[in-house]
């Protein structure tokens, strides 16, 4: 078998295996600490917690999980997250953001913030935590240009770990009715026979969706 | 001979002394340091406002701010000019803290003003954290600010030191450019913000705002 037979038989096999082995685990656990519920005049704002020195919560997960909550049967009307940081500028920023629901109540004495949350109608604030690690690196590619073309060769891979938390927090009794942990793994590979094919595990995807649809059946109270 | 074809030869020769002259210059800017301006935006702060009237006096040098990243070599990296945007957030900023406030051409134009205070900021310190240097996946800015209020007659009120931190993800398609611009804007943000919330703890502030507003209540 030559060469090129050997890469036009069995590639796609090979690819079909990668494919199929490039999935992502997610698991997700709830806890609740009291009932919750939610009137269809009010609102949610999910924030992201950027308090820490080693890593900061992504703006775009924050986003992914508001949009998706947003959307569906039980669909929630979400604040997005820098109107809200904006229009109660300095009160939400990273050095100055309530960490625990006594802050919020004590900001609440604050007439302009108590008057500008009211006026979003907001009455769970949800607050994201968390990062999406990426370990595990192996293997390598070599890219070569020559006058009669280019190529590359080799094997790649790693492994993400998206691990977020979101705590719901209720305005109306500034307490802390549940917390939504989510775990996502997946590996990823980038085989390259002459053109790199990456097959990416959708780990902070599949996390996003999964946060999401629990945090919006949690704020229902379903 | 020579003179014969001396008008073909000047030609030449002065075609080749541009080509070489726009060679150089070529070069030269390719080496030299990339410029830019700091630009961005932001929010008004959600605070009461204190019923006093102050005066905002710029310098030059906080107007002009520009800081200059080398390389290891000592050579210019980056020249990165914030004086602007600085202009831009203490005119946002101020004027949702204080009754009214006054852009001052001089501390001295003060007691025509009829303002209660002068607030002049100053920078003192600015250092940049570049990924491809510190090896972190970040772009990050701190500056060290001098913050002092005088009197109308330009005597000290307050004069305290204020620093501020920002950084930005190094992400995708963010040049060095936009990563510096973003970390500055953040750190310029978190100075609003932690210059609004901690203005009135500053002892000498405190006091001095509790003199106005006593003399105002008696009023």
């Amino acid at each position: 078998m030559s060469t090129h037979d050997f890469i036009r038989r069995r590639f796609p096999l090979g690819l079909l295996g990668v494919l199929l082995s490039s999935c992502t685990t997610t698991t997700v656990d709830e806890f609740r600490q009291a009932e919750t519920g939610i009137e269809s005049h009010e609102a949610i704002v999910i924030l992201g917690r950027r308090q820490g020195s080693t890593y900061e919560t992504r703006e775009e997960f924050v986003n992914c999980v508001g949009e998706r909550v947003s959307r569906g049967s039980g669909a929630i009307r979400v604040i997005p997250e820098k109107e809200f940081v904006d229009s109660l500028f300095p009160w939400f920023e990273p050095r100055t953001a309530p960490l625990r629901t006594s802050d919020l109540q004590a900001l609440m004495e604050e007439p302009l913030v108590a008057s500008k949350i009211e006026e979003y109608g907001v009455r769970y604030i949800v607050w994201v935590d968390g990062q999406t690690e990426t370990t595990n690196r192996s293997g390598s590619i070599s890219c070569a240009v020559g006058p009669g073309g280019g190529g590359c060769f080799g094997f790649g891979s790693w492994e993400d770990d998206s691990n977020f938390d979101a705590r719901v927090w209720d305005v109306s009794s500034f307490a802390n009715v549940g917390t939504i942990s989510t775990d996502a793994t997946g590996q990823s590979y980038l085989p390259a026979v002459v053109v790199p094919i990456p097959l990416i595990a959708r780990v902070e995807a599949n996390a996003c969706s999964s946060l999401a649809t629990q945090l919006q059946q949690f704020v229902n109270g379903d | 001979m020579f003179a014969v074809t001396g008008n073909r030869n000047d030609v030449s020769a002065r075609s080749l002394r541009a080509l070489l002259l726009v060679g150089a210059l070529g070069l030269l800017s390719a080496c030299g340091a990339s410029s830019l301006v700091v630009e961005g935006s932001y929010p008004t702060p959600a605070v009461r406002k204190i019923p006093l009237s102050l005066g905002l006096y710029l310098h030059e040098d906080l107007r002009n701010f520009l800081y200059i990243e080398y390389t290891e070599t000592g050579a210019e990296e980056y020249r990165v000019s914030s004086g602007q945007t600085h202009v831009q957030l203490f005119s946002n900023l101020l004027p949702a803290m204080f009754e009214r406030v006054q852009v001052l051409a001089s501390v001295e134009d003060a007691a025509a003003a009829g303002v209660d205070a002068v607030f002049a900021p100053s920078i003192e310190e600015f250092q940049l954290a570049l990924p491809q240097k510190t090896r972190l996946d970040s772009y990050e800015v701190w500056v060290k600010y001098n913050m002092r209020l005088l009197g109308p007659d330009g005597a000290y009120i307050a004069d305290w030191v204020l620093t501020s931190y920002g950084k930005t993800p190094m992400e995708g398609l963010l040049s060095v450019e936009g990563g510096i611009n973003e970390a500055t804007v953040s750190a310029l943000r978190d100075l609003a913000s932690n210059f609004t919330l901690s203005f009135g703890a500053v002892p000498e502030v405190r006091d001095w705002l509790a003199t106005k507003q006593a003399v105002v209540g008696n009023q």
